[in-house]
């Protein structure tokens, strides 16, 4: 019941997209607006992920760790859909020219290596992989940081003249990344339970 | 361990944190939701009709236009922001009357006019012309333009043959128009453009007074704007307050912003491919969500009647 709540929550802005195209309420260009709310959730719950174990360790919450998993691939989902729309809406499924847009723009290019870290990470997301890695895996898992940084430049990258929620995004990534470089000095106990 | 929390502690931590959390989401959605779902509201309300004139050279049957809600609910006018949707919404405040237009630098006759006198005859009069409009961000749209040639009005002012080019000036009012006065712009207002001379008085340029048969659409640049449709929307300048005539070539807003990025001409020119869009193709914007990926044309489709501007290498026109 409460992982049903918990994925129906993650899902939420995933449904109200897809009720929003059917009924024609995403604007005058509803393919530029799915191409955006999909990367933007994404970048939410990627930066949701990564505060999840200070919350759990702060208010002695292991329920938040066992949503974890569901938040990080639900991220995934979104970043999956985000490069989907990309190809479909911006490409046309011309896939000789991802190649060269890729190669040409630097911030798909950087947006696309987001993307293969979280798939990097959504494959060795299950138990199996998590025993098989050991230790490794939670090397692996931390490049969730490199993720995020990513996007936040994938992001300022888009800026043409206003500043602000690109710079509002990439602060918090700084202040995120920033936080977990003092804290990697002093391992503390809730890092066992990840 | 010497250092323990109790439950109640832990409780209380565990309501803030949810508390705080349920808190961002709140602003976040109302930060950029907010205007949307206001705007959704009046939406539904605005009757999706054509022009509102059906005279003229447009005849619907030949000639697809993209639906006049789409058109005017989906504007580059970063004077009101800059998502698509602040134009309309945002552009509550301004006034579009009086308005008065100079012109003046190297011409024999400067003077200052009022939107009125430029059009020269009643509003419902006026020529209306279907272009197709294409944005540097590669869609497009096709629009009933209301005017006349912007030659006619050059003529009147008798420009000197020491004017190379022709500078527009936009309107700055801050406190009419929101993202003039936003902290999170970094474009300086007033916004300029400017053609070369051989463009503004070509028939093709366009001094236009409405869309669609209306002419109270400031998010479409109204009450004066120029349309160049074989140019990147951001050279058709809009809110335009004075027209100087110079000999030196004058700034242009974007090309100032990020030179490498806008090109002074900003020709429409497929082969060309900008940092951020790729223009061999566009996205053809018809309204009620019909979009149509086509390939894009030299001049957007203009080329018979302006190539001759551009000899050499279309590199330098870019």
């Amino acid at each position: 019941m409460k992982r049903a709540l918990v994925h129906a929550a993650l899902a939420s802005p995933a449904v109200l997209l897809a009720l929003g195209w059917h009924y024609g309420r995403l604007g005058v260009d509803p393919e530029k607006t799915l191409i955006w709310e999909t990367g933007i959730w994404a970048f939410n719950l990627l930066i949701l992920v990564v505060l999840m174990p200070g919350i759990a360790r702060w208010a002695d919450w292991p329920a938040v760790i066992d949503c974890r998993r569901a938040v990080g691939l639900w991220a995934f989902s979104y970043a999956t859909t985000h490069f989907g729309f990309f190809v479909i809406f911006l490409l046309g499924w011309d896939m000789a020219r991802l190649g060269s847009e890729i190669v040409e723009r630097p911030y798909i290019l950087v947006g696309f290596n987001a993307w293969l870290i979280l798939v990097l990470m959504a494959a060795t997301s299950t138990r199996g992989w998590i025993r098989r890695l050991g230790w490794r895996w939670k090397r692996l898992h931390g490049l969730v940081y490199v993720a995020l940084g990513l996007a936040a430049v994938h992001y300022l990258l888009m800026i043409r003249s206003d500043w602000g929620w690109p710079v509002a995004y990439a602060s918090t990534v700084l202040l995120l990344v920033g936080l977990r470089v003092l804290k990697r000095g002093r391992p503390s106990p809730a890092d066992r339970v990840l | 361990m010497t250092r323990v929390t109790d439950r109640s502690t832990y409780t209380r931590r565990r309501v803030l944190a949810g508390t705080l959390g349920l808190s961002l989401l709140g602003g976040f959605a109302a930060l950029r939701y907010g205007r949307r779902f206001t705007a959704r509201a009046g939406d539904a309300e605005s009757p999706d009709t054509g022009s509102a004139l059906s005279r003229g050279a447009v005849d619907p049957a030949t000639r697809r236009l993209t639906l006049k809600h789409a058109a005017t609910h989906y504007n580059n006018a970063y004077e009101f922001g800059w998502d698509k949707i602040d134009p309309v919404h945002r552009s509550g405040k301004f006034r579009l009357e009086p308005w008065a237009v100079t012109f003046d630098g190297l011409c024999r006759r400067p003077a200052t006019f009022d939107v009125g006198d430029l059009m020269g005859m009643p509003f419902n009069q006026l020529e209306e012309r279907v272009y197709d409009f294409r944005c540097v961000e590669a869609w497009s749209m096709v629009i009933p333009y209301n005017g006349r040639p912007l030659r006619e009005l050059i003529d009147a002012v008798e420009p000197m043959t020491s004017a190379r080019y022709v500078a527009f000036t936009s309107v700055l009012r801050p406190e009419e128009m929101p993202g003039q006065a936003s902290p999170f712009s970094s474009l300086d207002w007033p916004y300029v453009e400017a053609l070369t001379i051989e463009e503004a008085v070509h028939p093709l340029t366009f001094a236009t007074f409405g869309v669609y048969g209306d002419q109270n659409l400031p998010q479409n640049g109204m009450p004066f704007r120029i349309t160049v449709p074989w140019k990147y929307g951001f050279k058709s300048a809009k809110f335009i307050v004075r027209i100087t005539f110079t000999e030196e070539r004058p700034a242009a807003t974007w090309h100032l912003e990020a030179p490498g990025e806008y090109g002074w001409y900003s020709n429409v020119y497929p082969s060309i491919s900008h940092p951020r869009w790729s223009q061999a193709t566009e996205r053809r914007i018809w309204g009620k969500g019909d979009i149509e990926r086509i390939p894009s044309r030299p001049y957007n489709g203009y080329g018979n009647e302006v190539a001759y501007l551009y000899p050499g290498s279309k590199q330098q026109y870019r």
